[in-house]
């Protein structure tokens, strides 16, 4: 991948496509189970019936540092959330989150609780929101096939030169 | 929990001459022990106790149940705030006001359940002893303002974490603890969430919704809004 290519910004086409198609299909996903959507991605994962990787995902990788997606699946409270922004932050660029479901998009039931984070991205930057309480399994493949979509759509000349996304 | 005194009459008329021998011995050899440590006791026959002990017997009613009468087992221990919730309709939904009234609720007398107590907060610890097949659940009044009982963690090692959440979520204090500091929440987290008087702040802003559906049942028109107001 020399010739300054990517260094220059201006990827040519077909490579683009080319290195998207390869990472959209081998992406390995790191997952965070935090409350009871671990259950359900555990079945939509894990499971035959919604096996995920016949999509090319890769689940179970042994640290966050093999990984490039993290599912934060369940209720992020405020004590657990330095924690997910240091696993985050361990994951090589480029790296995708998928929040999974209503805990973790927004707070869900727990909007008015003193102890649960509004939604997990407030401390990290989510690519897809998979909505539901919890969602489907479909529901979460449907996340995983959006998220390929736009790994497909990317200009990887601009996503590997660019700064990482900090959020603070 | 919030049950007053008053045992279910139906109940004490059938089993009024029943009189349950295991733990009416339980209360007497505590009472034998500690004296008048005891302040009040209630028995349901053939199912459970609870005993008010005295605020500076709490420490030697623990060693007493565990070595004296062998209630080995510590099952949890934790807190009561009795005091209503001053709160009242404050953060009721429109819903509510529109079915109970828009007035407030008259705030209602302060109860603190079996075997009595006189300060709004309350601690209380459950033990077993599993040979004997009985257990017990102990009551200490810890005060109105900053309550405070002495630790339980010299006789049960298990109560550590039980009174660091205490700590935390009611904040009484536990004299003589090794080290009270946050178990589930931040360290740094200011307040006891689970203080009847503690803000939901989140309902300043949004009140709570009410238990609505949003969504029309199938095959009607109106607007469920629309029925709620009438």
């Amino acid at each position: 991948m020399g010739l300054g290519l990517v260094e220059s910004g201006k990827m040519p086409k077909p490579l683009s496509k080319l290195l998207n198609l390869s990472r959209s299909y081998s992406m390995w996903v790191y997952q965070w189970g935090l409350a009871c959507c671990a259950l359900e991605m555990g079945a939509a994962f894990g499971a035959p019936r919604y096996d995920v990787m016949r999509l090319g995902v890769i689940p179970f990788p042994a640290s966050p540092r093999q990984a490039d997606l993290v599912v934060i699946s369940g209720t992020v409270t405020d004590k657990m959330a330095p924690a997910i922004k240091r696993l985050y932050e361990q994951m090589p660029d480029p790296k995708y989150v998928i929040s999974m479901g209503s805990c973790a998009n927004c707070g869900g039931p727990y909007w008015d609780s003193y102890s649960v984070t509004k939604g997990v991205d407030q401390i990290i930057p989510v690519d897809v929101y998979v909505p539901g309480c919890p969602p489907r399994p479909e529901a979460l493949l449907e996340g995983v096939v959006l998220l390929q979509q736009r790994i497909k759509d990317e200009d990887i000349g601009a996503r590997w030169r660019g700064e990482p996304i900090v959020v603070e | 929990m919030s049950s007053s005194d008053t045992p279910d009459t139906d109940v004490t008329e059938a089993e009024a001459v029943e009189v349950d021998e295991l733990r009416e011995g339980v209360v007497a050899r505590l009472r034998e022990v500690l004296g008048d440590g005891v302040v009040e006791h209630h028995i349901v026959p053939n199912c459970d106790v609870w005993i008010r002990i005295r605020p500076d017997a709490w420490q030697a009613a623990a060693s007493s149940v565990r070595y004296t009468l062998g209630a080995r087992q510590f099952g949890f221990l934790s807190a009561i705030d009795w005091q209503p919730s001053p709160w009242r309709r404050y953060m009721d939904s429109e819903v509510d006001k529109a079915v109970h009234g828009d007035e407030p609720k008259p705030l209602p007398e302060m109860t603190t359940g079996y075997a009595g107590g006189e300060t709004r907060f309350q601690v209380f610890a459950r033990v077993a002893n599993i040979i004997e097949h009985w257990g017990v659940t102990l009551k200490v009044d810890a005060g109105d303002t900053d309550p405070a009982v002495d630790t339980w963690t010299k006789v049960y090692a298990g109560a550590d974490w039980h009174e660091r959440e205490t700590w935390e979520m009611f904040g009484v204090r536990f004299e003589g603890h090794p080290f009270l500091r946050n178990i589930y929440l931040p360290s740094g987290f200011e307040g006891n969430p689970l203080r009847k008087d503690y803000p939901l702040l989140s309902r300043f802003t949004k009140p709570w919704p009410g238990i609505v559906d949003v969504e029309p049942m199938p095959g009607t028109d109106e607007e469920p809004s629309s029925e709620e107001g009438a």
